[in-house]
């Protein structure tokens, strides 16, 4: 009990400090992260570029956007350059999900000593 | 009687026409519409340009494109064979390492050629002039072409607003560009799979009768057991990305086709990409392809998903036109080894284990996404321009 009025306390600063103005937003919450991203466009399709716009809070000393495919095992066929655009926000561009199925959009953050990936799921038809 | 019963119940069951899921019926709307919308190439300055495709049609069928005046683009695409040739391996000046893909369709299409190493219908459309095996010209060898005739610089002049000039690389680039304009009017007719796409979207059941029973069987098989939409997606029937599918790429004993592995080295060589100085769109917002593209081990041996419209006359099949009908392509990935994979780790492709029934059914769908043929008539060309 005590141990999750901790992890609460500590991520609850994080929480309410995080904003991705420009509209709707989903979350993506990780051990130390907090992540809101939106992709542009919205919804995505099989074979179309697509960027991300995010943030990631508290602010990491870098991060990095990738795609995988978990039961196909692989990832995409691009790599994709992300954009710090300031106060914890980022774009990255050049993303495309070739495939039908199931997707895992991974947001990568690093700090001094750590790295640590959030996943969210995407199913495309 | 009962045992009449149950047997005429098994023998009649398989001739029974499919029934859709929600889901499927989703996937099977993914297909659609057809033709799909397009709104032309910003990396070409004469796209849907009228003269531009007077030009390139020209172009296309022109001999003297070639360095011994004898064979054109149409060599290799024929309009009476879906703009393929019907050979395993296309044959120019000499025979080539792969199959000649269609230009139907191409303007729906983000990579070029098996190995996608052009990012444009119009740099791809330079490189067989160029290819010692294909029309074997040069940079000078066409401009010198296009400046000394005098229909053809009269209609350069046209569509491009001025005379050509010295620059011999220009002239072959905007003859790239001129026979891209011609090759984006290629687009094939609707089909009878379009006719039961529509009809399902709509809840029409008249209409969705008159669609074969076999084929709605095999785009159950499709879309469901098959997982063929995983790759083949969309209204043209492909993601427009590559993929390892068990086929050999050995071009000849102790030679191999590097697939898309070469391809992505020969694009960011090439000056001619959307990236250079010939793109005609100052945002470069096509080329965030090239931009992002990134080479890994696996693309070794990795080749093009093709559209599946009008596939029926574009036999034989694969890159290297390894399989004759469409049968033998089912069959291909209904007893697929992993084993002859080349991916790292990669688990995409497994055997179908299709029975005889499911393969016909298979390949009865695959016949109803062509158009019969027929929609290209070459016009007579007026000879005099002004």
């Amino acid at each position: 009990m005590h141990r999750l009025l901790v992890v609460l306390l500590l991520a609850a600063p994080a929480a309410m400090a995080c904003e991705l103005p420009g509209g709707e937003a989903r979350k993506v919450q990780s051990a130390h992260y907090l992540v809101l991203y939106r992709t542009q466009p919205a919804p995505l399709k099989v074979g179309q570029h697509f960027a991300v716009e995010f943030a990631v809070c508290p602010a990491p000393e870098s991060v990095r956007v990738d795609a995988w495919m978990p039961e196909h095992r692989h990832g995409m066929n691009y790599r994709p350059t992300v954009t710090a655009t300031g106060e914890g926000r980022y774009r990255a561009e050049g993303l495309m999900l070739h495939m039908a199925g199931k997707w895992e959009l991974i947001f990568e953050a690093r700090a001094k000593d750590s790295v640590e990936r959030v996943a969210q799921t995407i199913r495309l038809e | 009687m009962k045992r009449i019963g149950l047997l005429l119940l098994l023998v009649a069951a398989p001739a029974l026409a499919a029934t859709f899921t929600d889901e499927e019926a989703r996937k099977i709307a993914s297909h659609g519409p057809w033709p799909a919308p397009w709104s032309g190439d910003p990396s070409n300055r004469v796209s849907g340009n009228k003269n531009a495709i007077d030009l390139g049609e020209r172009l296309f069928f022109e001999r003297r494109l070639s360095v011994n005046g004898q064979i054109s683009c149409s060599r290799c695409h024929l309009p009476e064979r879906n703009w393929s040739d019907g050979l395993p391996r296309a044959v120019g000046l000499k025979e080539v390492d792969r199959n000649a893909p269609s230009v139907v369709n191409v303007r729906y299409h983000h990579w070029f050629g098996w190995d996608g190493a052009h990012d444009s219908l119009w740099a791809q459309s330079i490189n067989p002039i160029f290819d010692a095996r294909e029309l074997g010209m040069s940079a000078a060898s066409v401009a010198k072409f296009i400046r000394s005739d005098r229909d053809m610089a009269c209609r350069y002049r046209k569509t491009f607003g001025a005379a050509p000039g010295t620059d011999d690389e220009k002239i072959l680039v905007d003859t790239g560009k001129a026979l891209a304009a011609f090759q984006e009017t290629l687009v094939s007719g609707r089909t009878a799979f379009d006719d039961f796409r529509d009809a399902l979207a709509r809840g029409d059941k008249t209409a969705m009768a008159k669609y074969p029973e076999a084929a709605q069987r095999g785009l159950k098989l499709f879309v469901g057991k098959g997982a063929c939409d995983t790759c083949h997606t969309g209204a043209a029937f492909t993601n427009g990305e590559f993929h390892d599918t068990g086929v050999s790429f050995f071009v000849r004993p102790g030679e191999v086709d590097p697939g898309r592995y070469g391809g992505i080295k020969k694009l960011l060589s090439d000056r001619m990409n959307l990236l250079g100085p010939y793109s005609d769109d100052p945002k470069r917002s096509t080329a965030i392809g090239t931009q992002h593209v990134s080479l890994e081990h696996r693309n070794f041996g990795e080749f093009k998903v093709p559209s599946l419209r009008n596939l029926e006359s574009s036999m034989p099949y694969m890159h290297n036109g390894s399989l004759a009908t469409l049968r033998d392509v089912v069959k291909h990935y209904s007893e697929i080894s992993p084993d002859r994979l080349h991916s790292d780790g990669e688990q995409i492709l497994k055997a179908l284990h299709l029975t005889d029934a499911e393969t016909a059914d298979l390949v009865a769908f695959l016949e109803t996404l062509s158009d019969g043929g027929g929609q290209y008539k070459r016009r007579p060309f007026p000879e005099d321009c002004r």
